[in-house]
């Protein structure tokens, strides 16, 4: 499916891809320079496949807390937070932004792929009483990524280079029913938009006319991947899924222990305690090679398959051939302790050792607040 | 553009190279924007002997692996080490510096039987081949 920065791109020369069915900018120039442009100064993404619902009515923010684990009762109204949404056995429906606007208005960023049936899901959970709105259809949304962020933020003229990180607003004011927010997947800093078309395709082109001249380079999808495997995080479909937990996939910061209850609280904080599970790790390669998504792993010293790639990549930032992967247990522990994997590609072995995550330090890590 | 030098549905081309016998191979403009950003090439060994569509080399980029087969079977005789310290030039110069590997073709004759650079583009044009 087209969206409607469609001809935009391709006015910039975009390669376009497919991507949960939405079409999509691949790349412009490099998918490499695309991200090291980000890492340097900025990037514009165009990120519209992602899904943007309101739950409006009353208690909507405490009825939303009640199927994340993250606690959004506990952040300020107009502050964003990154959640899971997991399902009755503890299992991951997805991975989401939310943001309480007030007691009885929040947002929720979601997935492209799990859009509709993230939908379904909340739909059903919550109360006759609140609506649930999706807007994603014909919005326009886009991610201004970078350490130049706030320098060319201000070309928009709107005063949200002032807003702290986190700080959501919405609407920007009556003539603008934005949703933005100080936030992004790069782990640089940055500011998404989410908004109608015909608002947010202004911001685009005026970016893309005057951001240049402040480093701003247009990066696509293979960026974007890139970018935030660099920073481990996790992306949908890959490391997290229905048979995955937050701790599985080592997303202990998403999970508020003290929220007294989530759906299915005692499940998610079961797989916490469970030795036998299997845990996500990070690696880089020994030796030359990209490692894919489901190349097999192996323990070096004994050949046994020990689990599977999700995500992986080349990045000069991280030194050559790098990802996640799905470890089973006793080897994920010896592994974060040293022990060499071999993860199969085309055929061959390539020795692999554990990397802390993020793989990279982001630009800025303490923007001003 | 080579009058001499011939493509295939997989995005390779071959020309005649400049020691008797032996043919250039590397891939298309069009495979080399497909591949985006290339970060290594597995080059076959010399010696290798290949029939034609056999896969020869594979090219990483940051997207994914893609197998480079054999336009014609033959042997081969030459690789490009510079493309090992710079692979760049793969996306750089793909019918020039970024050249793979060369081929002592088996029945040189059967060259002018591979698609000419009006048959190519108008696969390409029809969406036609692939990897």
């Amino acid at each position: 499916m087209p969206l409607p920065l469609a001809t935009e791109h391709l006015r910039h020369g975009a390669r376009m891809t497919d991507f949960h069915g939405y079409e999509l900018p691949l790349s412009f120039t490099s998918i490499l320079e695309e991200a090291r442009g980000v890492r340097e100064a900025a990037g514009l993404f165009d990120i519209s496949h992602m899904g943007h619902f309101l739950v409006r009515g009353p208690g909507a923010r405490s009825a939303v807390n009640a199927l994340v684990t993250s606690d959004l009762e506990a952040v300020p109204f107009g502050k964003s937070l990154y959640g899971i949404l997991p399902d009755e056995n503890g299992g991951t429906v997805d991975d989401l932004i939310a943001a309480a606007q007030d007691q009885n208005t929040v947002h929720i960023i979601v997935n492209a792929g799990t859009r509709e049936g993230d939908y379904a899901f909340i739909r059903e959970r919550l109360a006759p009483s609140l609506s649930l709105e999706d807007l994603s259809s014909g919005q326009v949304a886009l991610a201004l990524q970078g350490p130049r962020s706030q320098e060319i933020v201000r070309l928009l003229g709107e005063g949200f280079e002032t807003m702290a990180r986190r700080e959501v607003r919405h609407p920007v004011s009556e003539d603008l029913p934005l949703w933005v927010s100080r936030t992004g997947y790069t782990g640089e800093d940055g500011w998404e938009f989410f908004g109608p078309a015909s608002l947010v395709s202004k911001y685009y082109r005026l970016l893309s006319d005057e951001g240049p001249a402040h480093g701003l380079v247009q990066a696509g999808l293979g960026a974007r991947d890139l970018l935030r495997l660099e920073m481990g995080y996790p992306l949908y479909g890959q490391e997290l899924s229905r048979e995955r937990t937050p701790f599985d996939a080592g997303l202990d910061f998403a999970v508020n222990l003290k929220k007294k209850s989530f759906t299915a609280r005692e499940q998610v904080l079961a797989s916490k305690a469970d030795p036998d599970r299997e845990r996500l790790a990070g690696f880089v390669l020994l030796e030359r090679g990209i490692p894919r998504t489901h190349c097999p792993v192996f323990d070096a010293e004994t050949g046994r398959r020990v689990g599977e790639v999700t995500s992986g990549g080349h990045s000069p930032r991280v030194g050559g051939g790098f990802g996640l992967a799905y470890l089973a247990s006793p080897f994920w522990q010896e592994f974060q302790n040293g022990r060499e994997a071999e993860v199969e590609i085309h055929g061959k072995r390539h020795r692999a050792r554990m990397h802390p995550r993020p793989f990279v330090g982001a630009t800025r890590k303490n923007p001003p607040a | 553009m080579s009058s001499e030098r011939r493509y295939t549905p997989t995005h390779e081309w071959i020309e005649p190279a400049s020691s008797p016998g032996a043919m250039k191979v590397g891939i298309t403009d069009f495979a080399q924007k497909e591949i985006t950003d290339v970060v290594f090439v597995e080059l076959p060994k010399i010696g290798k002997k290949v029939e034609k569509g056999g896969e020869v080399a594979i090219i990483e980029s940051v997207k994914a692996a893609f197998s480079i087969y054999a336009p014609l079977g033959g042997e081969v005789v030459a690789v490009n080490d510079k493309i090992e310290s710079d692979p760049g030039l793969v996306n750089e110069d793909p019918y020039g510096k970024g050249w793979l590997f060369e081929l002592k073709v088996a029945d040189p004759t059967l060259l002018t039987e591979l698609p000419d650079e009006g048959a190519y583009q108008k696969l390409l044009l029809s969406g036609g081949g692939g990897h």
